[in-house]
């Protein structure tokens, strides 16, 4: 059976001055499932990603057409961008943790939204890091600052802080491309268990990380897509040629 | 070989310039300290500038105070600090109090003058009282100049202490404060300190934070910015002229503390910008887009991650703004004046250090005193250099761990 249809893209062109970073895109992408998009550098892939949340508002020479629909509405549109990052939340590609102790980090959206209440600010800290497994690392210092942890641990800190939000939608923007492989499998471990909760959509360079942990991959180039299946299709009986090539490691 | 040699010589020039740069330093440093550190102790520090006459009034001790002979071999070693002592001391019993007689020299006269060099701990004095009522705690050095109406003048020593001996019960005996201090000037200077910062700090910073975070890159930005520069290159006296006609005159604010700030806070306002303006583009974009993905808006991004980040880069605009303050003359020159008072009200004139230092220099031709500002003014701006390196280091939200 299918599940709900989350994003729905519909002929999207962006354009970066003159310069058009996505062709026509359309893509469905659903709930609770884990979405891949892979593809050379340059390729759109990226963009695309910071469409879903409107993070390409902060370039001032980005232009849009077409649509994007959140939930059958078009988030371009007359809609709230506040209010859709806080269903629509991301993690940026090196981690990015708030020179505040890690408690803060983890409280920053929820208290940006108003809430002051501090025993269900404690009660998000804690849910938000034992989702992110990082928990037990951190419950010690929590009023240290987040600088003081490692690379793997800040990134998961970021995941906690998105999911203290808690949002629909994850967006991960090469999420383990700045991180040690002992720390990538934990947020890959992470990824799996977040899936039945969110629906999430990571950006990756690297094809076995697609491979492993999602369901389905979208396949950009010049930014196209250049197809889109189920991940398994992708990776054993590609369609197009380009994704042939690509996976196999004759061009990217 | 040659390129060895060629080497050599242009090392030589660097080493000869850093050589020279330390040794001017040095020197000026070196050459106010030795021409000032004379006249600087606690009593110029804590003193008024100018001499403060008045009455004072107190009741004579019935029984007298007596001293007892070491304290009295003590007090003639007390007189030493006035370099020409003429006679005395001698101890006045019913008063409780030493008096010499001393060439009293500061920066306008120099006289023959009645001083107290030493108050007994119960004397009638310690607990006078101005024609207000109010409390006036004489000291050491204060002048006498009458008791009763009985003036002072051309009597010697022994005959000024028969006189105040013959006095009994009520005492009216005109008093000098003695003056030479630059009290008022250093709190007149920490007040423009203050009141610039309070108006500057705020405007330039909202305006730093308009130009990076907010202002489209363009025409009016460059426009902006270039303004500032200018600003920041332009000679202060002609701020000084510009708060003249704008504050002191068409605003009808007088020559006074808050046309001075007010003046120097314009001075101010480049500096801050520029530097708040580099703090702000040094914090990560990525800072900013993560607070923008958690759904937080731009105003909280700004006031929650931006500016916390560039804390310690504003710190050093008001590093830079307080040196500026105090180092600035020729603006205060024309719109807080020379006189050398503490500011009572926010409308009444005040000089800063600086300004006495080019007044004291300029119109009485003293180099010492003003040598002895100088070394006044070098200290607090090394104090709070000091101060706002440890207060920036502890505000910085990189260093915390």
């Amino acid at each position: 059976m299918d599940r709900n249809i989350k994003f729905n893209a519909k002929n999207l062109d962006l354009y970066y001055g003159d310069f058009q970073a996505l062709k026509s895109i359309n893509m469905e992408i659903r709930e609770n499932e884990v979405t891949a998009f892979i593809g050379p550098s340059g390729c759109g892939k990226s963009t695309f990603l910071r469409c879903l949340n409107r993070m390409n508002d902060l370039i001032d020479s980005v232009k849009i057409k077409g649509e994007i629909l959140f939930d059958e509405k078009d988030i371009n549109g007359d809609i709230d961008v506040i209010n859709l990052r806080t269903r629509v939340g991301m993690v940026f590609q090196s981690p990015n943790p708030f020179p505040m102790s890690i408690y803060e980090n983890i409280a920053y959206g929820p208290k940006c939204q108003g809430m002051k209440d501090k025993s269900k600010l404690d009660a998000i800290v804690k849910e938000s890091l034992m989702k992110a497994a990082l928990w037990d690392e951190v419950k010690d210092r929590l009023n240290k600052s987040a600088l003081g942890m490692s690379g793997g641990q800040q990134q998961r800190l970021c995941i906690a802080r998105t999911i203290a939000m808690n949002p629909e939608v994850i967006l991960m923007d090469e999420p383990t491309s700045a991180l040690d492989p002992i720390a990538t499998a934990k947020i890959e471990d992470l990824m799996s268990s977040l899936k039945k909760d969110y629906t999430i959509i990571i950006v990756t360079h690297s094809m076995q990380q697609a491979g492993r942990i999602s369901d389905k991959t979208a396949f950009f180039l010049m930014g196209e897509v250049i197809e889109f299946n189920e991940t398994p299709i992708i990776f054993t009986n590609p369609n197009d040629k380009r994704t042939e090539d690509y996976i196999t490691g004759r061009f990217g | 070989m040659s390129r060895s040699i060629k080497d050599l010589f242009v090392k030589g020039i660097i080493y000869l310039a850093t050589g020279i740069t330390l040794s001017v330093l040095l020197f000026i440093i070196g050459f106010i300290f030795v021409q000032g550190i004379g006249l600087v102790n606690w009593d110029f520090l804590t003193r008024d500038f100018n001499e403060k006459v008045g009455y004072a009034f107190t009741e004579a001790k019935d029984v007298p105070l007596s001293i007892d002979e070491e304290k009295l071999n003590d007090i003639n070693s007390l007189d030493n600090r006035y370099e020409t002592a003429l006679e005395g001391p001698i101890y006045v019993e019913n008063i409780g109090a030493a008096i010499s007689k001393v060439a009293y020299k500061n920066h306008s006269t120099e006289r023959e003058q009645i001083v107290v060099t030493y108050l007994e701990k119960d004397s009638p004095l310690q607990s006078a009282i101005d024609s207000t009522g109010a409390e006036i705690k004489i000291g050491p050095d204060y002048m006498l100049q009458s008791i009763n109406g009985k003036d002072f003048t051309d009597l010697s020593l022994e005959e000024v202490a028969k006189t105040i001996a013959t006095e009994s019960g009520e005492l009216k005996i005109k008093i000098v404060q003695p003056g030479g201090g630059i009290k008022s000037n250093i709190i007149t200077t920490l007040y423009m300190v203050l009141l610039s910062l309070l108006v500057a700090l705020p405007v330039g910073i909202f305006g730093a934070i308009y130009l990076t975070e907010y202002a489209k890159p363009g025409k009016l930005v460059n426009i902006i910015r270039f303004a500032a520069e200018s600003l920041a290159g332009i000679p202060s006296i002609i701020f000084g002229l510009f708060g003249m006609a704008f504050f002191v005159v068409a605003l009808n604010f007088q020559i006074s503390l808050i046309s001075g700030s007010l003046t120097v806070a314009v001075i101010l306002l480049p500096v801050i910008i520029r530097s708040t303006e580099e703090a702000l583009k040094t914090v990560p974009m990525a800072f900013r887009e993560g607070s923008l993905a958690l759904g937080a808006t731009k105003l909280q991004t700004i006031f929650k991650v931006v500016l916390p980040c560039a804390v310690p880069g504003i710190a050093t605009a008001v590093l830079l703004s307080i040196g500026r303050v105090v180092g600035e003359s020729a603006a205060l020159l024309l719109t807080a004046g020379t006189v050398a008072q503490i500011p009572g009200t926010l409308f009444s004139p005040g000089s800063t250090l600086t300004v006495q230092a080019y007044y004291v220099a300029k119109e009485e031709g003293n180099i010492e005193l003003a040598c002895a500002v100088g070394i006044v003014i070098i200290v607090i701006v090394i104090v709070l250099n000091i101060l706002s390196r440890i207060t920036s280091d502890k505000l910085d939200v990189f260093n915390k761990k």
